[in-house]
């Protein structure tokens, strides 16, 4: 399963498996998208992401963050990743998706708390706690 | 077992000890408020390991201290408590967490539950339509400068702007509403952009507003100083500072992340990121903590004027303009306070002030019998109002617990109630249920969360706080 929610008392753990890193970005997309669900239809929308961070587990926390604030201000519910590119500590990313849905359930913050990104025998593996 | 619960001894009733001596990284000891069948709850997930984890932070003095309804977090368990000693002591804001301010303020209605009869469920309908809830955030849009004005002074700036709510709500509020140093510049472009439209807003996860009745009185002349009377119905407010509150927690984790090598500080879980008290980045952060906090206040106060306006609708006028705020206190905050003639920073997470009679710090007209607080169970079962008591100030520096705690994760209890399945046995129970998710409400079922009478009774068994009354569920509104 390329990305699952595990038991955590208080919070969501998400555990992502995949077969590179940038498809680990991909995967946390979904699973953000899984997450909040959607309250209604929307239009089309695509936004275009570019963050910079001191490294590559923070980035996934930071692209994650992205997610929530462009679903909390922008109404933005992400579905797809078109375009997705990691150079050093840095993404570019264009998405796609609903705008004007309102997502069902909100997502307060990724945290660092367990944080994991890390190439495996089998693949890339990424662990997440979100606060819900 | 973990190690940590291994370590764990008993030093007390219902005290329990971890020995700074478990582990070579920890500076204090790690405590626990809990009885045996709490602290089995307690063991099987990582709350222990994250107390321990707290009792290693720079500067923090006595002992990490666990609520008896502590469960896992992140960085910090929820219902841990840490005091720091400036100026080397740290802030953290993991420490505090997203939801900074999140509590509880609870409304009397001068009405008992029997007079309102028939009118339960409109009422319950009427709150819901009146507070926005889940991803709603068509409430008391705010401007820039009135925004601004929010964050320096909390529910007053609404008060004296827009006439909402009374000098009353803002003196029976924790540190009435506003804590100094508020700093609106400290406070980022996208905290201000996600808060703006929300103040007035439920949320969601496991913010509620509840329609209750007051089910017991264990404490007359307490219950009568907090004005509160057997069969009264009364409205419990959850929530927080929403967006802007949960941006100021990942900006400042995010920045602390960064300069702890700057500090010599070394920790065993990032979501601690801290600074000292006395640096820039300390500073700074409680001065955009102090406006997010400022912001929950008035964000509970705009949702207290929404419910006196249902009630209005419902019941009458009289009826709202005699709608009473009994209190409001935070649950997720860190505070400069005087314990044993120090200042300390007290960092409470998941957990509830709970100062005594006598303190200056409480309201004139609960001085002699203590800061009331409260205690919300789960939909279905009950809530309680507590009284600070000394033992506060001497064993766990002036706090109590916040909530009944979860034990169950939110997929655990969906796996075993369906939504609409736990909708029916609440209305079968007699509870009025208005929430706009099913996976949300099965979330929250009741058997999700410790025992409210458990955890209710090892506070009071140890001295941190006694019964005033007990409070049952009418109707809830879910965010």
């Amino acid at each position: 399963m390329p990305h699952r929610f595990v038991d955590h008392t208080g919070e969501v753990e998400l555990h992502v498996e995949a077969a590179s890193e940038e498809a680990v970005f991909a995967e946390t997309l979904a699973a953000f998208a899984e997450l909040v669900g959607r309250g209604g239809d929307g239009e089309h929308g695509r936004r275009t992401i570019e963050l910079a961070s001191p490294d590559r587990p923070t980035l996934l926390v930071d692209w994650v963050n992205e997610l929530v604030y462009l679903a909390e201000v922008d109404g933005f519910l992400p579905g797809r990743v078109d375009e997705l590119t990691l150079q050093g500590n840095r993404l570019r990313a264009v998405v796609g998706g609903r705008v004007g849905a309102a997502p069902a359930n909100l997502v307060k913050a990724a945290t660092y708390s367990g944080l994991e990104l890390e190439r495996r025998e089998d693949g890339w593996h990424a662990r997440l706690v979100l606060d819900v | 077992m973990t190690a940590a619960s291994e370590a764990l001894r008993r030093v007390g009733d219902v005290v329990w000890e971890i020995p700074a001596s478990a582990r070579p990284d920890m500076r204090v000891p790690a405590r626990v408020f809990a009885d045996e069948e709490l602290l089995e709850a307690i063991r099987a997930d990582r709350s222990l390991e994250q107390l321990e984890n707290v009792a290693c932070l720079p500067g923090i003095v006595d002992a990490a201290l666990a609520m008896p309804d502590i469960h896992q977090g992140y960085g910090f368990p929820v219902g841990g408590v840490a005091a720091t000693e400036p100026p080397d002591g740290v802030v953290s804001p993991g420490g505090v967490g997203y939801d900074i301010n999140c509590g509880v303020r609870l409304l009397a209605l001068p009405l008992g539950a029997e007079e309102l009869g028939g009118r339960t469920e409109a009422l319950v309908h009427e709150i819901s339509r009146a507070v926005p809830a889940g991803a709603g955030k068509e409430s008391l849009e705010l401007d820039a400068a009135a925004l601004e004005d929010v964050l320096r002074r909390g529910p007053r700036a609404l008060v004296e702007r827009f006439g909402i709510g009374t000098e009353d709500d803002l003196e029976h509020t924790e540190s009435s509403g506003r804590l100094d140093g508020a700093d609106p510049a400290a406070v980022s472009d996208r905290a201000h952009e996600r808060g703006h439209a929300q103040l007035g807003t439920v949320g969601s996860g496991n913010h509620f507003l509840e329609l209750q009745r007051v089910d017991e009185i264990f404490d007359a002349g307490t219950s009568a100083a907090f004005g509160l009377r057997e069969g009264q119905s009364t409205v419990l407010i959850h929530s927080g500072s929403r967006g802007l509150g949960h941006q100021v927690c990942t900006d400042y984790v995010r920045r602390m992340d960064g300069v702890l090598a700057r500090y010599g500080i070394s920790l065993p879980d990032r979501q601690l990121a801290c600074a000292p008290l006395t640096s820039p980045e300390g500073r700074e952060y409680l001065a955009a903590m102090a406006a997010a906090a400022n912001f929950a206040w008035a964000n509970r106060h705009a949702m207290a004027h929404a419910v006196r306006e249902a009630v209005a609708r419902v019941v009458g006028r009289d009826a709202a303009n005699g709608t009473r705020q009994v209190y409001d206190v935070a649950h997720n905050v860190a505070k400069l306070e005087p314990h044993g003639g120090r200042e300390l920073c007290v960092h409470r997470k998941g957990a509830t002030r709970a100062f005594p009679a006598g303190s200056p710090d409480i309201p004139a007209d609960f001085r002699a019998v203590g800061q009331p607080v409260f205690i919300p169970g789960s939909m279905g079962t009950a809530s309680y109002v507590l009284a600070g008591e000394p033992g506060a100030m001497e064993r766990s520096f002036g706090t109590t617990c916040h909530g009944a705690g979860r034990r169950m994760s939110r997929t655990g209890a969906r796996r075993r109630i369906g939504g609409a399945e736990l909708r029916r046995e609440l209305e079968t129970a007699g509870i009025v249920v208005r929430c706009p998710s099913n996976k949300g409400l099965a979330e929250e079922a009741p058997f999700a969360y410790k025992d409210v009478e458990r955890v209710v009774d090892v506070v009071a068994r140890a001295g941190l706080g006694r019964r005033v009354a007990r409070l049952r569920p009418l109707g809830v509104v879910k965010g």
